[in-house]
C-alpha cells in the first residue's frame, strides 16, 4: 500500500488547479490537506519501520526488462518521506499566501504536486529504475518551477541551466545504474545492497561509481556543478524553500546514502566523497558570507550544507550515518524556514537585498522572532536542533577511518564552516531587522504578515528548537533506522544534548567564539575586493552552451547543406561504412551461387533488361529518355515478380512504375530537355564507384539472406497459418495486414510523414519567398559564375 | 474512366485477403485515377469532381487503421490482435479487423499519394503557366 503515497500526489495536481480563482489563501490551505493526509499515512504505514524492519510492494510493469514498478520504505525512505509530506504541508498553504495575488496559483501549485509525488516516488523507490523514472520527473518539474516567471529572462535561463545540469547528469547516472544492475545482476535495491562484496571486487565498480556520482554531484550542487543552484532561486520562494533546500536538492544526497552500504568503504567512493563535499562545504560558506541578496546568500548555504552531507557519507561510520540522518532533518526543519521567511520579508517589503533593509525590528516583531530561532538553529548554537546535527557531524570527522590526515581537514573544514554560519547568519539577521530604518521599510507600510504566512516558517522553526528540548527520544527513534540504512549494520541512536566535554563541544564551540567575533566585521568581509572570477561558473556554463550551439549549427552546415547529391552521398557512405563493413567480415561465407537448372530463356531475357535499362538511364541525353529507360527497369522488375509467382509485388510495382513516371514528369517538365554535366570528372567518376559499391553490396545482402540456411524460413510458418489464424488465402496480405500488422502502421505513418515534409517544402516556403535559406544557398552558386562572365 | 477505376481499386481492397489486392494495391489504384483526372482536366477540375482534403483523408487513415487495433487490447490481449466476425457478408467477403485496418491503409495510400501529385502540380515554380491558362478556361466554362 505504498504506491498511494504517490499516487495521491500526482492525482492531486490538477486538483491543485481550482487556486486559480479568488479566496486563494483559503483555497491553498484547503489544499495543504492533501499532503498532510500524505504525512499521516506515511506514519500509519510505518509500523514495521520502528522496530528495524520495512515494508514493501511490488507492481508488475514491464518484467521482460526486469522494470517493475517496487516500492519500498525502509528507515531512511520514511525521513525523507515525512521530511517532503511535513514540509510540503507548510509549503503550500504558504504559497496561497505568497502568491495570494497571483492568479497562476493554480498552476504553480499543480507543478508542486507533481514534484511532490516524483520526489515521494524518488525516495520510495524500491528499484534503480523507478528510481530513475521520478529522478528525471524531479528535474522536469523542478524546470517548470523555476521558470514558473516565465516572462523574466533571468528565470528562464536559471530554469534551462538546472534543467540541463541535472539532466545531463542524469544521464550520467541512467548509465551508471545499468551498470551497478548489470553487476549486481539486478536492478531491486535490496539486492544490489545484499551484493555489496560482489560489487566492490566487479571490473565495473570504477565506472559505475564515477557516473553515479557524476548524477549525484550535479543533483546535490557539489562543486563544480554548485552554480545552478543559485540560479534557481528565480523561482517563487515555495518552490525555492521546498526544492531547493528541502528536498529536491538532497535526492543526489539520498541516493549516495542509500548506496553507500554498497558501494561504500573503498578509497574511490570514501575519499571521493569527503573531498569533494568538504571543498563545496567550506567554498560555498565563504562565498554565502559575502552575498548581499536573502535568497542567494541562503542559496550558498544550502550548497554548504549539501556539501556537508556529501562528506559525512564519505566520512563513514556509525557517526557518519548518524550525522547524515541528523543534519538532514534539522537542515530541512531550520533552511526551510529561513526560506519561506525571506519569502515572507520579500513580500512585505518588496526587496530582499540586505543593503536596503534593515529597522524592521520596530515592525515585523513576530517574524524577527522566528527568524531569530531559525537562525540560533543555523548556526548550531547550543540547546537547538542545529547544535545536535553539527556535534554530530564533527563526532564523525574525528572518528572517520579515512586516516588522521583526512580527519584534522574535515575538523578543519567544519570549524571554518561554523564560523562562516555565524557571520552570514549575524548579517542577515542584524542587516534585516536591526540597524537605520530603511527607506523600503518606511514606505510600505511594513507589517508582520497574515497568521497564515506565519504557520509555514514558525512550525519547523520551532520544532528547531522543541526537537532537542522535549522530543529527542521520539526523534532518535527516527533518526536510527535511518542510520541504519545508510550505516548497512545495526546500530543504536540516542540522540543528546550534553555528551560531557568532548573535543567535538571543544572545536563548536571555539568556532562559536571565533564566529562571534568576526560577525562584527561581516560587512567588512562582505565588502571585500579581489574575489575569483571562477565563483561565477554559470558565465563558464553559458560559454559552454554557446559553443555547443555553434558546433552544432556548423555541423548541421556541413552535413545538411541542401543538395540532394550531397544527401544521397552521405546516406550511401555511411550504410557503405555500417552495413558493408560488418557484411565483408561476416556476411561474405553465407553467399552461395548456384543455378537454378530450371532456368527459362525468357527469364533470362527479362534479367538481362534490367542492367541494359540501367545503362541506357545513365547514358540517356535527355531527360525523356532517362524516365524512358527508368520505366523500363520497373516494368522488368515487374515481369521477374510475375515469372516468380508474386502477382500482389507486380501489381505494386507497375502501379509504383506508373505514379513515379507521372511524378518525374511533373517535376521534370520545367527542367531543360537536355542533360548538362556542371560536375567535374572527379566528382562523377566518384559518384560512380560509389553507386557501384552500393549496388555491389544490396546485391550481395539479397544474395546472402536468399541462400542463407542459418536460419529457419519463415515462409512455410506464413503459408500454414495463413488461412487458420489470419482468415485469408493471400498469405501477402494477411502478413501485411495481420501477422506484421505493426509494421505496416508504422510504414503508413513513414508515409504520411513523409507527405508532411513534401508539404513543408513546397508549401510553406511560397510565404516567406526568397527569405528562406535553402533558396539562398541554392541560388548563391548560380549567381556567382554570372558576375564573373561580366 | 474514373468510377470504373474506382470500382476496381475498391474491388482490388476487398478481395485482397483471399486473392492478389489490397490496401496498398487499391490505394495505389484509386490514386492513379484521381491522378489521371488531375493529368486530363487540371487540377481544379478534379478537385470539383472529388472534393475531398486529401492530407485530412491521409491523417484519417492511419487514424482508422490504428483504431481497429484497440479492441484486442480491451479483450486483454496483445494490440492489434484479430477480430472477425463470425459469417461473411454477402458480396464483401468476411469482415474483421484486419480488413478494417487495411481499409485505413486504403485511405492513407490514396490521401498520400494523390496529395503529393496535387502540391507537385500546384506549385507555382514548377507550372507558372498552366495555373494561369486554367483560369481562363474555367472562366470559359462557367460563362
Amino acid at each position: 500500500m505504498l504506491y498511494p503515497l504517490v499516487l495521491i500526489a500526482l492525482v492531486a495536481a490538477p486538483v491543485a488547479l481550482l487556486a486559480r480563482f479568488p479566496g486563494r489563501e483559503r483555497i491553498a490551505w484547503g489544499l495543504a490537506l492533501i499532503p498532510l493526509s500524505i504525512f499521516g499515512l506515511t506514519l500509519a504505514l510505518a509500523g514495521p519501520v520502528w522496530e528495524g524492519g520495512q515494508v514493501s510492494e511490488r507492481i508488475a510493469w514491464v518484467s521482460a526488462l526486469g522494470l517493475d514498478l517496487s516500492f519500498t520504505l525502509d528507515g531512511l525512505s520514511l525521513l525523507f518521506a515525512l521530511i517532503i509530506s511535513g514540509i510540503g504541508t507548510l509549503i503550500v498553504g504558504y504559497a496561497g499566501h505568497y502568491l495570494g495575488a497571483d492568479s497562476g496559483l493554480g498552476r504553480f501549485l499543480a507543478y508542486l504536486m507533481l514534484f511532490m509525488g516524483a520526489m515521494l516516488g524518488l525516495v520510495l523507490a524500491g528499484n534503480v529504475l523507478t528510481m530513475f523514472v521520478f529522478w528525471e520527473l524531479t528535474s522536469v518539474t523542478s524546470y517548470l518551477l523555476i521558470g514558473y516567471k516565465h516572462d523574466y529572462a533571468d528565470a528562464r535561463r536559471g530554469a534551462l541551466h538546472s534543467l540541463l545540469v541535472t539532466g545531463g547528469g542524469g544521464l550520467a547516472l541512467l548509465v551508471g545504474l545499468l551498470l551497478l544492475g548489470q553487476a549486481a545482476g539486478s536492478y531491486e535495491l535490496s539486492d544490489i545492497l545484499a551484493a555489496g562484496d560482489l560489487l566492490r571486487a566487479h571490473a565495473l565498480y570504477p565506472a559505475a561509481v564515477i557516473l553515479i556520482l557524476l548524477g549525484c554531484f550535479t543533483k546535490s550542487a557539489q562543486i563544480p556543478f554548485h552554480f545552478w543552484l543559485p540560479g534557481a532561486m528565480q523561482a517563487p520562494t515555495p518552490a525555492s524553500a521546498f526544492l531547493h533546500s528541502a528536498t529536491m536538492v538532497k535526492a543526489g544526497v539520498y541516493l549516495m546514502a542509500r548506496l553507500s552500504p554498497a558501494l561504500g568503504g573503498t578509497a574511490l567512493w570514501d575519499v571521493t566523497l569527503a573531498v569533494v563535499g568538504g571543498a563545496t562545504m567550506t567554498f560555498a560558506a565563504i562565498v554565502a558570507m559575502r552575498q548581499f541578496d536573502l535568497k542567494a546568500m541562503l542559496a550558498y548555504t544550502t550548497i554548504s550544507m549539501l556539501g556537508a552531507l556529501t562528506m559525512q557519507i564519505g566520512l563513514g561510520g556509525k557517526y557518519g550515518a548518524e550525522g547524515v540522518a541528523t543534519n538532514i532533518l534539522a537542515h530541512a526543519l531550520y533552511k526551510s524556514a529561513l526560506f519561506m521567511l525571506a519569502g515572507v520579508i520579500d513580500h512585505e517589503c518588496g526587496t530582499r537585498d540586505l543593503r536596503r533593509l534593515g529597522g524592521l525590528r520596530a515592525y515585523m516583531p513576530q517574524t524577527m522572532v522566528v527568524t531569530a530561532l531559525a537562525l540560533l538553529s543555523f548556526g548550531g548554537i547550543p540547546v537547538m536542533f542545529g547544535f545536535v546535527a553539527k556535534e554530530l557531524m564533527l563526532e564523525a570527522a574525528l572518528e572517520t577511518e579515512l586516516g588522521a590526515t583526512m580527519s584534522l581537514l574535515a575538523v578543519a573544514a567544519i570549524a571554518i564552516t561554523a564560523v562562516a554560519y555565524l557571520v552570514t547568519g549575524w548579517r542577515l539577521f542584524s542587516s534585516t531587522f536591526l540597524g537605520q530604518r530603511s527607506l523600503a521599510a518606511m514606505q510600505q507600510h511594513v507589517t508582520d504578515p497574515a497568521l497564515g504566512m506565519l504557520i509555514g516558517p514558525g512550525v519547523p522553526a520551532v520544532l528547531s528548537l522543541l526537537i532537542p528540548l522535549a522530543f529527542l527520544g521520539p526523534i532518535s527513534g527516527l533518526i536510527e533506522p535511518a542510520s541504519v540504512a545508510i550505516y548497512g549494520k545495526p546500530i543504536e541512536v540516542k540522540l543528546a544534548l550534553w555528551h560531557g566535554v568532548n573535543p567535538a563541544l571543544l572545536v563548536s564551540l571555539s568556532a562559536i567564539v571565533i564566529g562571534f567575533g568576526l560577525a562584527r566585521f561581516g560587512e567588512h568581509l562582505a565588502n571585500l575586493r579581489g574575489w575569483p572570477a571562477w565563483s561565477r561558473g554559470d558565465m563558464i556554463f553559458d560559454r559552454l552552451i554557446e559553443r555547443t550551439l555553434a558546433g552544432a549549427t556548423a555541423l548541421t552546415r556541413a552535413i545538411q547543406e541542401g543538395r540532394l547529391r550531397r544527401y544521397i552521398l552521405i546516406t550511401a557512405v555511411t550504410m557503405l561504412i555500417f552495413v558493408g563493413v560488418p557484411f565483408l567480415s561476416f556476411g561474405l561465407g553465407s553467399i552461395r551461387l548456384d543455378l537454378d537448372p530450371q532456368l527459362q530463356f525468357y527469364e533470362i531475357l527479362a534479367a538481362a533488361l534490367i542492367p541494359i535499362g540501367v545503362i541506357a538511364t545513365i547514358k540517356a541525353r535527355t531527360r525523356l529518355g532517362a524516365i524512358i529507360s527508368v520505366g523500363m527497369v520497373g516494368a522488368m522488375v515487374a515481369l521477374l515478380f510475375v515469372l516468380f509467382s508474386a502477382p500482389d509485388l507486380a501489381l505494386t510495382q507497375l502501379l509504383i512504375e506508373v505514379l513515379s513516371t507521372v511524378f518525374l514528369l511533373l517535376v521534370f517538365s520545367v527542367l531543360p530537355v537536355r542533360f548538362e554535366s556542371f560536375s567535374e570528372a572527379w566528382v562523377r567518376r566518384r559518384d560512380a564507384i560509389v553507386a557501384t559499391v552500393m549496388g555491389v553490396l544490396m546485391g550481395s545482402l539479397v544474395l546472402a539472406t536468399a541462400t542463407n540456411d542459418a536460419f529457419a524460413p519463415l515462409a512455410p510458418f506464413f503459408l500454414e497459418n495463413s488461412l487458420e489464424q489470419g482468415k485469408g488465402t493471400n498469405v501477402v496480405n494477411v502478413i501485411l495486414v495481420d501477422f506484421r500488422g505493426f509494421d505496416t502502421l508504422g510504414e503508413i505513418t513513414v508515409l504520411f510523414i513523409a507527405l508532411l515534409g513534401i508539404y513543408g517544402l513546397l508549401r510553406l516556403r511560397q510565404g516567406k519567398g526568397d527569405a528562406t535559406p535553402e533558396r539562398v544557398t541554392a541560388t548563391e552558386p548560380a549567381a556567382e559564375p554570372v558576375d564573373t562572365k561580366r | 474512366m474514373m468510377p470504373l477505376l474506382m470500382m476496381l481499386s475498391i474491388f482490388m481492397l476487398l478481395r485482397g485477403h483471399n486473392l492478389p489486392g489490397g490496401g496498398f494495391i487499391g490505394g495505389l489504384l484509386a490514386a492513379s485515377a484521381i491522378i489521371l483526372q488531375i493529368v486530363a482536366f487540371g487540377p481544379k477540375t478534379a478537385q470539383r469532381i472529388l472534393p475531398v482534403n486529401y492530407l485530412l483523408l491521409a491523417a484519417f487513415g492511419i487514424f482508422f487503421g490504428a483504431i481497429w487495433g484497440l479492441p484486442a487490447l480491451f479483450a486483454g490481449l496483445p494490440y492489434m490482435q484479430a477480430f472477425w466476425l463470425p459469417e461473411p457478408i454477402p458480396g464483401v467477403g468476411k469482415i474483421g479487423t484486419p480488413v478494417l485496418f487495411d481499409v485505413g491503409v486504403y485511405f492513407t495510400v490514396i490521401g498520400v499519394t494523390t496529395k503529393i501529385a496535387l502540391l507537385l502540380v500546384e506549385e507555382p515554380t514548377i507550372f507558372p503557366l498552366p495555373t494561369m491558362k486554367s483560369a481562363p478556361v474555367e472562366h470559359e466554362e462557367g460563362a
